[in-house]
């Protein structure tokens, strides 16, 4: 270790002002401080707000998110090698080649089968992440003349996570950099945009290329049809024909789990369960959101069921399967609570929670195009969260002043 | 006063009616899918604006002012009507294509602006050459976001195909965000930021 | 400047004369090619149906004259069936014909989603030298996922086999609705059979592969990713080919055939 820092520290002099690599000391910053404590100390009085800074917060963000990392190696290798052994047949690309040189069968039952499977599929997602959003991360950072921010590490955990397997990797790079640069430089970069990144990049591949990020046949890694092996998402089963038929193939604990076909790490809303007590505990996700957010969900699909409709049969589906199908779980707690994108007051945490939850199955049941709708939902209220914020404020100033005023 | 030449030359970049003043901006989300049809709208622009500034300016002086904007949306409500008419007869087929944006020219704030703040003060001549310059200004972005959407959005240039798509058999997946409007929000506000980080007294003071 | 009254409402009047004799000098002046473009612009997508022409390459000069010159038009009484000669075919104007309530009447809510139906509709019949019927090209619309899609389908003088469909307008979501454009899915339908044995409508759009025409003629694939689309145009198949639609007229014409 004494090496790495002696070799970091001769390099250290040509970053420096007046060195000759002074424009790039961001990305020299960065990767000292990734592997270092940062040597410098604040010089003015200690200002310590909260004992927690970025780097600790992020680490807590990604310890709660390895239930999903897991069940996104896990689930995603699972659903193609049981698509397979029910007589689909595999992709043919280099992930199949390779898994098939490694000796694994597509045997669903194995479980170190279905991680190195799924892993094939999930690795090369995160890397391409980190590669091209991390170029402009630095890009930015060197025109701008400012340090790299941590933030980016969360973004580019979350973004693989929420596509599908079978996303083309150079649809990863281009969504990664739109979110980055469009989503959060343009504002003026981490704690200034006003959406999610990494939502704001799924949203663009969304509509970019639809063929990629929607439909029946992207979400498990294997040749998915409507006539052979299917690979729709047991949310677009229920918006085609609603509760019904849930009752004999599907179980609501599977679907708890996570053993479903799904963007890759949003199926398990177990995971994401487990991820929101680590967040909560560690009082970085706001419990007040997601739980706005759940009432806003039943509050609305219990109105839809009451209501009931003759031509839409995704109007019947109640609340409990709506809290394990789709994204709604991995955005919830992963994604609503963003600190920097969601409502900042208390009560404007719970106003913002329950109209994600509200928008998110209005445009699932009644929209007749999108069968999901946290993505949409949580990206309206991004918008809003500063206005909310707003009138919050305003009440109160107003309701304090009115003490003074007889 | 302006020379000629910084009359002509001033908006299309330093003052450009959509990137400075952020003028013209519906139109310009609606008609460029496609650079052959975003290039009529430009020429249909061009003119109205040239010929609504020279007949504005040419009668400013008899104009009596409690009716002048009336007076000047009459005239180019008509250039407006006559272009359309013009284009139905001539290029069916882009007239087709525009559908209700060549009648809209009439609401397009860059000629009002142009007649009230530049024909009404000016003689003739300065406004023809006005005229040319914002509608000049007008169509390069015009041309330059047509470009982007159609090139990468359908893998075309002025219809000809540039990138073979995959639904003709080729390699190139369209960009299916550029074909709808917000995607022409995305590459007039990149224009925006490029141009304001180039040129820096463009940004507005907060 | 402030000026007196008179001189305010006649400057006024003088503007409104000269603007009003510009543009309707304008408007009178070229109305005949107006004219002119929309019915060439109408017969291109009729072509394009009923197989004259490939898509995107429309035909020009005497090819273009002699195709059209195999196309009659004429406008017909849908309630009856029969031809409406107190219509002039040139000026007809359907879609205007259907917004106009004068000229149309509302239907009973469809899946097709079609508001109103008009009293005539514009046919393209295709006939041979003795005058038997060949083909006949129908007027289609309904709504989709997001817009009204406007096309035409051409049927064979057994007024089952269909010989084309093509939209000529429609707004769905490029890359998967809007490939209801794409040639390849076009090709998809000449040779599938409209009507079963009993009469009924049953072509429609499936999910998935619906396989060659041999083996399934009453089906076609469906439009990976779009399932609205797909479906609106079966619901659009079935509204105006049936009895809400060009039923009567139909019937006409298999007496005729027959």
């Amino acid at each position: 270790m004494r090496l790495l820092r002696n070799i970091l520290d001769k390099q250290e002099r040509l970053f420096t002002q007046g060195g000759p690599l002074e424009r790039f000391h961001p990305l020299f910053e960065a990767g000292d401080t990734f592997l270092y404590t940062a040597g410098h100390t604040t010089r003015t009085t200690a200002h310590v707000r909260d004992g927690l800074d970025m780097k600790r917060l992020m680490t807590i963000v990604v310890v709660a998110l390895l239930g999903c990392v897991y069940m996104a190696m896990y689930n995603t290798g699972y659903q193609a090698n049981l698509a397979i052994s029910m007589g689909a047949a595999a992709l043919d690309n280099w992930q199949t080649a390779l898994y098939q040189s490694l000796g694994f069968a597509f045997d669903p039952t194995s479980l170190l089968a279905c991680i190195v499977h799924g892993a094939l599929y999930y690795v090369p997602v995160l890397i391409v992440t980190l590669l091209a959003g991390g170029l402009w991360e630095a890009v930015f950072a060197i025109v701008r003349g400012h340090e790299i921010n941590e933030g980016f590490l969360v973004t580019w955990m979350l973004f693989p996570l929420i596509l599908p397997p079978t996303v083309p990797l150079w649809q990863v790079a281009l969504g990664i950099s739109f979110g980055v640069v469009i989503g959060k430089e343009i504002f003026g970069g981490t704690g200034k945009n006003i959406f999610n990144p990494a939502l704001i990049s799924r949203a663009f591949l969304f509509f970019a290329y639809p063929m990629y990020l929607s439909g029946d046949n992207v979400w498990t890694a294997a040749q998915t049809s409507t006539d052979g092996v299917s690979g729709a998402t047991w949310l677009a089963r229920a918006a085609e024909s609603g509760q019904a038929v849930f009752v004999p193939s599907i179980s609501w604990w599977d679907a708890f789990v996570g053993l479903m076909p799904g963007s890759m790490g949003e199926t398990s809303a177990l995971a994401c369960l487990v991820g929101a007590l680590v967040l909560v505990v560690t009082g970085i996700g706001s419990w007040r959101i997601m739980a706005g957010l759940a009432i806003g969900t039943i509050a609305v699909s219990a109105l839809l069921n009451a209501v009931g409709s003759t031509t839409n049969p995704f109007f019947d589906v109640p609340f409990w399967w709506h809290f394990v199908l789709g994204g709604w779980a991995f955005g919830a707690v992963f994604m609503a609570t963003d600190p920097v994108s969601a409502a900042h007051t208390n009560t404007g945490r719970w106003i913002y929670g329950f109209l994600i939850g509200a928008f998110a199955i209005i445009i699932r049941v009644i929209n007749p195009a999108y069968p999901e709708g946290m993505m949409l939902a949580i990206l309206l209220m991004n918008v809003f969260a500063a206005t909310i914020d707003h009138y919050v404020v305003r009440a109160n100033i107003k309701r304090r002043s009115s003490r003074y005023a007889t | 006063m302006a020379s000629t030449r910084e009359t002509f030359l001033d908006p299309l970049v330093n003052n450009n009616p959509i990137t400075l003043q952020v003028l013209g901006i519906c139109s310009a989300l609606a008609v460029t899918t496609k650079m052959e049809v975003a290039l009529v709208m430009s020429v249909a622009v061009i003119a109205v604006l040239t010929l609504s500034n020279f007949f504005i300016s040419v009668i400013r002086n008899w104009i009596p002012s409690n009716i002048r904007i009336i007076v000047q949306l009459t005239i180019i409500a008509s250039l407006v009507i006559v272009t359309d008419q013009i284009l139905k007869a001539y290029f069916y087929d882009v007239a087709r294509q525009l559908t209700v944006f060549i009648g809209l020219i009439i609401t397009n704030c860059i000629i009002m602006g142009r007649a009230e703040a530049f024909a009404m003060q000016n003689g003739p001549w300065e406004s023809i050459v006005d005229g040319i310059g914002n509608g000049l200004g007008y169509s390069l972005i015009l041309m330059i976001v047509g470009f982007v959407r159609e090139l990468f959005g359908s893998g075309r240039v002025f219809g000809v195909p540039v990138l073979t798509t995959v639904s003709d058999g080729g390699w190139y997946v369209p960009n299916g965000l550029l074909v709808l409007s917000p995607g022409a929000f995305f590459i007039i506000g990149m224009l925006i930021w490029g141009l304001r980080t180039w040129k820096r007294d463009q940004t507005e003071v907060d | 400047m402030q000026r007196n009254a008179t001189y305010v409402l006649g400057f006024a009047a003088a503007v409104c004369v000269v603007c009003a004799v510009v543009v309707s000098t304008a408007a009178v002046a070229l109305k005949d090619l107006q004219d002119a473009n929309l019915s060439a612009y109408r017969e291109q997508n009729v072509l394009e149906a009923a197989g004259f022409s490939q898509p995107g390459e429309p035909l020009v000069g005497q090819e273009l004259a002699a195709a059209v010159a195999r196309l009659d038009a004429s406008v017909i009484d849908l309630a009856t069936g029969d031809i409406d000669p107190d219509i002039d075919v040139s000026t007809f104007d359907q879609r205007r014909a259907s917004t106009d309530p004068g000229s149309s009447h509302r239907v009973d809510a469809n899946r097709a989603r079609v508001m109103r139906v008009p009293n005539n509709a514009l046919v393209y019949e295709v006939r041979d030298e003795a005058g038997a019927l060949e083909m006949v090209v129908l007027p289609i619309e309904g709504k989709g996922l997001w817009s009204t899609l406007y096309g035409f389908v051409a049927l064979d003088a057994d007024l089952s086999t269909v010989r084309g469909l093509t939209y000529y307008e429609q707004k769905e979501t490029a890359g998967l609705g809007g490939e209801v454009d794409n040639p390849r899915w076009k090709a998809l339908w000449p040779g599938r059979q409209a009507f079963d044995a009993a009469g009924g409508m049953v072509l429609q759009v499936v999910k998935g592969q619906a396989g060659p025409v041999d083996q399934a003629p009453h089906e076609v694939d469906g439009i990976s990713g779009a399932t609205i689309t797909s479906r609106s145009v079966t619901y659009m198949l079935q509204f105006w080919l049936g009895d809400t639609g060009f039923g009567p007229y139909l019937d006409r014409l298999r007496e005729e055939v027959n």
